[in-house]
């Protein structure tokens, strides 16, 4: 996955319309039609959103059947997963260092209090 | 519409934003200056097998001032320079603040947005940590690019440091 595809999935992802529309095709595929359903939206507005998440990858639709249903596409999704844990890792590391430093300067505090 | 913000849901955990709660036993005061005092993040600053000597750390703490610092990769002294500006700071209890890398011209592409909450609990300290990939405006191409790039480079080291 390169670094614009990362983005196109992040950026297709910033709306919460389009999480929930994943989160539905997560449980199996879903025509327009009953993408739009849960929403107060119109049907040219859910297809536009369709189209975003369709160029950045993370869905498919059938080409052959006239209704042409969306099937999520599960690889992006699980890379920039991948990308959001790596970062949270990086922090946590972090953190456990942050937490030894203020432990150690407590004790250097104490020491320069007891001395006085 | 779900709203579940379980990791374990596969569009909630790809979604570029997280929250991290720590608590330490330390007053809040000091929590906050180990944030922007350069002495003392040069003892934490960066991951294990990571580390940011106090020379390259420059911090300038009020809203609209620049921080950078250079972290070094103990397995193979690969640098890489972070750096980003305070957008908001509340002694001892708040600080806002871009986070990500840092282009040949010094300029930081404001990869993600950081927030450090900090409350007294007890004589201890409760940090709420929280990170979100998107700095700038959703749909502002620029700032999903840098925060991507970011990751990727954080991620070659990561890779590179797991295998040594």
């Amino acid at each position: 996955m390169t670094t614009d595809d990362l983005s196109r999935t992040f950026a297709a992802l910033a709306d919460p319309t389009r999480r929930a529309i994943l989160a539905r095709l997560a449980e199996g595929e879903a025509t327009v039609g009953e993408l739009a359903e849960p929403f107060d939206m119109s049907l040219p507005a859910i297809s536009k959103h369709l189209k975003v998440l369709e160029r950045s990858g993370l869905i498919t639709r059938g080409r052959a059947a006239q209704q042409r249903p969306c099937r999520l596409s599960a690889e992006p999704l699980r890379e920039a997963a991948t990308w959001v844990e790596r970062y949270r890792e990086f922090w946590e590391g972090s953190f456990d260092r942050l937490d030894e430093h203020l432990k150690q300067m407590q004790r250097e505090l104490q020491e320069r209090k007891d001395h006085e | 519409m779900s709203n579940a913000a379980s990791t374990s849901n596969p569009v909630e955990a790809a979604v570029p934003e997280f929250t991290i709660t720590r608590t330490f036993d330390a007053p809040r005061e000091l929590v906050f200056r180990a944030w922007i005092e350069p002495e003392q993040m040069t003892r934490w600053w960066g991951p294990h097998h990571y580390t940011t000597p106090e020379s390259t750390i420059s911090v300038d703490a009020r809203p609209g001032g620049q921080w950078r610092a250079t972290m070094i990769s103990e397995s193979d002294g690969a640098e890489w320079q972070t750096g980003g500006e305070f957008r908001e700071i509340v002694e001892p209890e708040r600080l806002v603040f871009t986070w990500g890398g840092v282009d040949e011209s010094g300029k930081p592409d404001h990869g993600t947005l950081i927030t450090v909450t900090l409350a007294e609990q007890g004589s201890g300290t409760e940090m709420t940590f929280h990170l979100s990939g998107i700095a700038g405006h959703p749909g502002d191409e620029n700032v999903y690019d840098g925060w991507a790039e970011c990751l990727e480079r954080l991620a070659g080291y990561l890779v590179r440091d797991s295998g040594s």
